[in-house]
């Protein structure tokens, strides 16, 4: 006979109750889990009309702080750069040399570029498409 | 105790530079209300210009535009309605608007009459006296005006121009855009003095001091011997040298009476506070300007807040300085630290409530912080905010945070800290058989002490509730976003600050975190005070937990007034 080895009947009950009130906690604690995973449906547009592709005339720089976006037109070609900052998100505004942040001092030049930190990425470029009707589009997504 | 006679000369002197300085305020407030009405004798034709655009354009501004366009004619330039002298201001074929079919002989063909009584004036004594609220007047305008043609006003104008009309009698609250949810709370009569005086509250609670004051000084004379509920909070005696006001400096008695102030406000501004994106900000406006001694309790509630960090934070400093975290007390200084953390969550959620443009960008950042966490960042950013950027969503789950699951977990960890005080046996001292001083004072004298801190703090709170008014902006709006306020809370600028030098992750989140930790493990990693220097200041033991605790503060200290002077 070799007692060591076998579990006695009590402690048996008791392991076997600590691991279901285990397993039903974790079973409990999924659908937790599952109960906050629902993410709602995104509003935020990702599309702006930006109107006539007339009323961007060459060298203008156009700053629409609704979306946030700047929009450039260079000898014909237009661009367009996010004016959220790369560091935290918040809005960047004009300064001489391009673009600061009023949160936490990052600067971009005008196209975009990290001039100082702590932002590490430059902005984001955004796509513009224009439409038949000589109709300006913006994609922020 | 002549201790108890000080503070009630305390209470009536404050009473007197507050009764002075109200009959000061009332009397610059009565000064401004008088408004000189000029009478020109000739008709000054800068009078029919457009008004000058304001940017950006509040509510009434756009009214005033539309006004010009639209309403002026009939109504006057400053809302007198059609007056003789108004009616002179017309070129001379075109005076005899009296008369029904307008513009005299040369009346447009699809022209419409004027009503035999004339326009009414809009401004002034007894004008609109048929309109209760802002939306009965809203929805006058909308239905009826203009005239020609009938109904002809977007929403937006309509409402623009109850805005503007509301200005003209002086009754717009500052800050307010009105709108079908809220016109209805809006008077068009009642003057909103905006925001409210503080004073009448003051005065209702400076009385209750007072008469407590005197309650409290009259009933030990009566009642030696039966300890009250209040008294039974406390042991039976405690030893005089580690009661004394210069060991303990009150602070933990300090935060326990201002966490109470906060629960007993807030649970008042939850009466009218609505936490919804699009009225959150609005209904503070409310409580600030409509509701009687709202103004007042808003400004407990937000003083009481700021000041219960700085509170925590000495009581932390004391007790690390003091070397009382030692054991037993170990696990009584993490409590601690972990009511210190609730409380600043507490803080940041409250100050998010407002909605309002000042706090747009510390939550977008704090978003945004979350989401640098390697692994857990992104489904923590959705627990938190509740959808993909701050929104509605958001605005809920912080008030349910704020009011509910924070405030009941600083509540578990009150009773808690408070409860292993008495546990690990009251204040901090060294061993009876080492004491020097066996003195001992009774929980009556303790309760009267603590009384007394309470009252001077609660003075305190209401000067400066008086003084300076807690914040509120406009309401968010997605379309104009306003630069400016870009800005942390005050207790958050030292994170603000260091995130200018790089990682946002390392230095917004690890950081903070890092230094709650070292605290934390202090009393567990460190040399300890031993126990004959307890119950006294900077004992020997635990120096250099002490030199690390002031080292900290300073940086923070230093970086928190960098961050307050930048831009």
């Amino acid at each position: 006979m070799n007692k060591t080895t076998r579990l006695s009947r009590r402690d048996f009950i008791k392991l076997s109750t600590n691991v279901l009130f285990g397993l039903s906690g974790l079973l409990g604690l999924s659908g937790l889990i599952r109960y906050f995973s629902y993410l709602p449906a995104t509003e935020t547009p990702t599309e702006f009309d930006l109107g006539d592709v007339a009323s961007y005339p060459i060298g203008s720089r156009t700053v629409r702080s609704d979306i946030p976006a700047v929009i450039y037109n260079r000898q014909g070609e237009i661009l367009a750069y996010s004016l959220v900052c790369t560091h935290l998100g918040c809005t960047i505004e004009n300064n001489d040399n391009g673009f600061a942040c009023p949160c936490h001092g990052s600067q971009f030049d005008r196209d975009g570029v990290v001039l100082e930190g702590p932002a590490q990425k430059p902005l984001k470029r955004l796509r513009v498409e224009v439409l038949e009707n000589n109709m300006l589009r913006l994609y922020t997504g | 105790m002549p201790r108890y006679r000080v503070f009630i000369v305390i209470s009536i002197l404050a009473f007197g530079v507050i009764f002075s300085s109200s009959v000061f305020v009332g009397a610059s407030a009565s000064s401004q209300a008088i408004t000189l009405s000029q009478v020109t004798p000739t008709f000054d034709i800068s009078r029919l210009n457009q008004p000058p655009t304001v940017i950006p354009p509040a509510q009434a501004d756009n009214g005033a535009q539309v006004y010009w366009g639209m309403c002026m004619p009939c109504h006057g330039d400053h809302g007198q309605g059609l007056t003789e002298e108004w009616r002179d201001s017309f070129p001379p074929d075109k005076r005899d608007c009296w008369q029904s079919g307008c513009h005299g002989s040369d009346h447009p063909k699809n022209s419409f009459e004027i009503p035999t009584t004339g326009a009414p004036a809009l401004s002034g004594a007894g004008a609109l006296s048929r309109f209760s609220n802002s939306f009965e007047l809203n929805h006058h305008i909308q239905q009826n005006m203009p005239l020609f043609p009938t109904g002809s006003l977007t929403s937006e104008e309509a409402w623009s121009l109850t805005a503007y009309i509301l200005r003209m009698n002086d009754r717009q609250p500052n800050g307010f855009t009105l709108s079908e949810v809220n016109g209805s709370a809006i008077p068009v009569h009642q003057k909103v003095k905006s925001p409210q005086s503080t004073i009448p509250g003051l005065l209702t609670l400076i009385g209750i001091l007072i008469l407590t004051a005197i309650g409290l000084e009259l009933q030990p004379k009566f009642d030696h011997t039966k300890p009250n509920f209040f008294h039974h909070l406390h042991p039976p005696s405690i030893p005089a040298k580690q009661s004394r006001f210069r060991y303990t400096l009150g602070a933990g008695g300090m935060a326990v009476f201002l966490s109470v102030i906060l629960l007993v406000t807030g649970l008042l501004e939850m009466y009218y506070y609505i936490p919804t994106s699009d009225q959150a900000a609005i209904s503070v406006e409310t409580i600030v300007s409509l509701v009687p001694l709202g103004n007042l309790i808003r400004n407990l509630h937000y003083w009481s807040a700021q000041f219960l960090v700085i509170v925590m934070t000495i009581h932390l400093l004391r007790v690390a300085l003091t070397g009382a975290y030692a054991p037993p007390r170990r696990f009584n200084h993490v409590l601690g630290l972990g009511l210190l953390v609730f409380t600043l969550l507490l803080d940041f959620t409250g100050y998010v409530l407002r909605w309002d443009e000042g706090i747009r960008w510390a939550l977008v950042v704090g978003a945004n912080l979350i989401k640098t966490i390697p692994w857990i960042g992104a489904g923590l950013y959705q627990f938190v905010i509740g959808g993909s950027e701050p929104g509605n969503a958001t605005l809920t789950r912080f008030y349910t945070w704020h009011i509910f699951g924070l405030t009941l977990g600083e509540a578990i960890l009150i009773v808690w800290h408070i409860f292993r005080v008495r546990r690990d046996g009251g204040i901090s001292v060294p061993p009876p058989v080492e004491r020097i001083e066996k003195d001992r004072i009774t929980r009556f004298e303790l309760l009267k002490r603590e009384v007394l801190v309470m009252i001077i703090v609660g003075i305190i709170l209401l000067l400066f509730s008086m003084i300076v008014p807690a914040p509120i902006k406009q309401p968010i709006s997605d379309t104009t976003a306003l630069t400016g306020n870009s800005r942390a809370p005050w207790f958050f600028l030292w994170v603000q600050q260091l995130l200018k030098f790089g990682d946002p992750f390392l230095l917004g989140i690890l950081t903070p975190v890092l230094v709650v930790i070292a605290l934390g493990v202090m009393p567990y990693l460190l040399p300890n005070a031993n126990c004959a220097e307890l119950g006294r200041w900077f004992p020997r033991g635990n120096r250099i937990a002490q030199i690390l605790t002031v080292l900290l503060f300073l940086v923070i200290l230093v970086l928190t007034f960098l961050g307050a002077i930048s831009q």
